[in-house]
């Protein structure tokens, strides 16, 4: 193992479904530990994004997830794991655009179609899994030098 | 010079504790927004490196404890021509009866040599900034960089959200170096024998005087508290009719004094104005994770309400906005600025700052990666051993903020009243045991 493989910090944190009174909790935390361990300021900008976008992803349309935090010493991977009803087209949903948003989403500022294209744009690894009918599982990396 | 130097290096925060005065509550402590403030050993100390210079803890103090460090007026006599600056939170403090003229006349008849109105250089901003939105391509959304506590909140807890600041330089600022140079031509004087003095209602731009973001050297030389003038300056308009009097006050530019005047007097309408400590940190926080993209501008006050609600103020914040708006509706509201000669200053680079705006980002833990991860681990174990009330009997603001003290080895676990009432009575029982045996 070499010492970027190394994990110095694993944290596990739950996001439950159509809550929207806490969505966006989970995302606005990790910020602030990264912001305390001194992660170069560039990368947080990036995963905040990214993280509050696969939070509210889960928020609107999955039942939970549990998202996992690591820290490598020149990188951040995030990993999100929902029990929901899966992507059945992961392609056409990577489409900036494309939306099952309900209008009552919409009427609160989210389903433009951009939470997935999003996470992509700020990432320098994204990988969706899915299986219709059991859930979701985003991951993604934000790494610096 | 050299002495010159020596202030200008220690006068780093407008704000002061009065040993005297203060009893060692923890009300400063718990309204700072940046946590910056410690009761430690019965007194309140602030983080210079945290201190934003909101006056938050101004308001919030009982005991008068907390004060502004401002210009006095015996700082006049060093100049050979003093300059008044009046606020446009100045104008609305004695009633909407007393019109800005009167204002500026009351200004002299206290001691001033002359006045400078800039309520036209505010307006003149509202233009640029319009005109800087439709040119700038982004990242949305700007953020207004009026309010010196604004500033120096990004520049410290949201570093990465300075190219959202419009780099625009105060009115302030901006008319003090217009008017410096034609004064000092018309006066025969060398420029630096004419004192500028702002007519202040808050300490945040104290500050930007005497360290100033976006500039080497302020144009102005110091800043008077409104609380300190009111009473001579009320004593001064009422002892005159003033009727005949009528300064050309910009009624646009009057508006800059209250959250969402700025904005209603622009042209751009995809615009919001947020105001308080507690709404802004809250939307900042919002901003950072990629929210609000599709707003234009965020007018952005550090004080709810905006400046009518600075500490340094007299008048309540309601009843100066009530009479801002009716002398605003009294006076004419036609444009005194052309747009198009604005457009071309702005091209000009007559609005911009001098300098970047820098980043100051102040980690909490310190040290690099691996050494922070051991101390927020040690912090969550500390914590643990907390209640969690966030009571503030400790003097940190919070179980987290004395967590993260201890950590640092800037206090002591058993700075928390229940850890030391757990460990007596713990110590009681096991006592009480050794009899027993």
């Amino acid at each position: 193992m070499t010492a970027a493989d190394e994990v110095l910090l694993r944290e596990r944190f739950r996001i439950t479904g159509s809550d929207f009174e806490h969505g966006g909790e989970v995302s606005a935390r990790i910020k602030s530990i990264l912001k305390e361990i001194g992660i170069p300021v560039e990368a947080i900008r990036r995963l905040s994004i990214a993280n509050f976008e696969a939070e509210m992803n889960v928020v609107m349309y999955a039942d939970e997830a549990t998202l996992t935090l690591e820290v490598f010493s020149n990188a951040v991977r995030v990993e999100v794991a929902d029990r929901g009803p899966g992507i059945p087209d992961v392609e056409k949903a990577m489409e900036p655009g494309f939306s099952t948003a309900t209008e009552e989403m919409r009427a609160r500022g989210f389903g433009a179609g951009l939470g997935l294209p999003n996470i992509e744009r700020n990432t320098d690894e994204f990988v969706i899994e899915s299986e219709v009918g059991t859930g979701t599982t985003l991951r993604y990396r934000v790494s610096w030098s | 010079m050299h002495g010159m130097v020596g202030e200008m290096t220690r006068r780093v925060h407008s704000i002061e504790i009065d040993s005297e005065k203060c009893i060692g509550c923890v009300a400063c402590s718990v309204v700072c927004p940046t946590e910056a403030i410690r009761v430690r050993s019965g007194l309140a100390r602030v983080s210079h490196d945290l201190c934003i210079d909101c006056g938050g803890c101004i308001a919030a103090c009982r005991y008068d404890a907390v004060r502004a460090r401002m210009s006095s007026t015996s700082d006049l006599a060093r100049f050979k021509h003093t300059v008044a600056i009046p606020s446009m939170t100045l104008y609305g403090q004695f009633g909407s009866n007393v019109d800005p003229s009167q204002v500026l006349d009351g200004l002299i008849q206290i001691g001033f040599d002359s006045t400078y109105d800039i309520s036209w250089m505010y307006e003149m901003l509202g233009r640029a900034t319009d005109a800087y939105l439709s040119e700038c391509g982004g990242p949305w959304p700007k953020i207004t960089a009026s309010c010196p506590a604004i500033v120096r909140l990004v520049q410290i807890r949201y570093p990465d959200l300075i190219p959202h600041l419009v780099p625009l330089e105060s009115a302030r600022e901006l008319a003090a170096k217009l008017h410096r140079r034609r004064l000092a031509k018309e006066l025969g004087l060398a420029p630096d024998e004419i004192g500028f003095f702002f007519i202040s209602p808050c300490t945040a731009i104290m500050n930007s005087i005497v360290s100033p973001v976006g500039m080497d050297r302020s144009y102005v030389d110091g800043a008077l508290s409104i609380s300190e003038v009111y009473g001579p300056l009320l004593k001064a308009i009422m002892s005159r009719d003033g009727k005949d009097l009528d300064a050309p006050v910009s009624a646009r530019g009057m508006q800059w004094s209250v959250a969402g005047g700025q904005i209603g007097e622009m042209r751009n309408e995809n615009t919001i104005a947020i105001s308080g400590a507690t709404d802004i940190l809250r939307v900042f926080d919002r901003i950072e994770s990629g929210k609000f993209q599709s707003v234009d501008l965020i007018e952005a006050h550090i004080c709810p309400g905006g400046c009518v609600s600075g500490q340094l103020r007299i008048e309540n914040r309601h009843a100066a906005e009530r009479s801002i708006q009716r002398i605003v509706r009294r006076r004419d509201r036609h444009d005194r600025v052309k747009e198009e000669r604005v457009r071309s200053l702005l091209h000009e680079h007559f609005f911009d700052l001098e300098e970047q705006i820098a980043a100051r980002p102040v980690q909490a833990l310190g040290g690099d990666l691996r050494t922070a991860i051991a101390m927020k681990r040690k912090r969550q174990e500390v914590l643990e051993g907390f209640p969690g009330k966030d009571c503030a009997a400790c003097g940190a603001p919070t179980c987290e903020a004395l967590a993260r003290d201890v950590v640092k080895g800037e206090a002591d676990p058993e700075d928390c009243v229940f850890v030391r009432i757990d460990r007596l009575e713990g110590g009681a029982s096991t006592a009480g045991e050794g009899e027993d045996e």
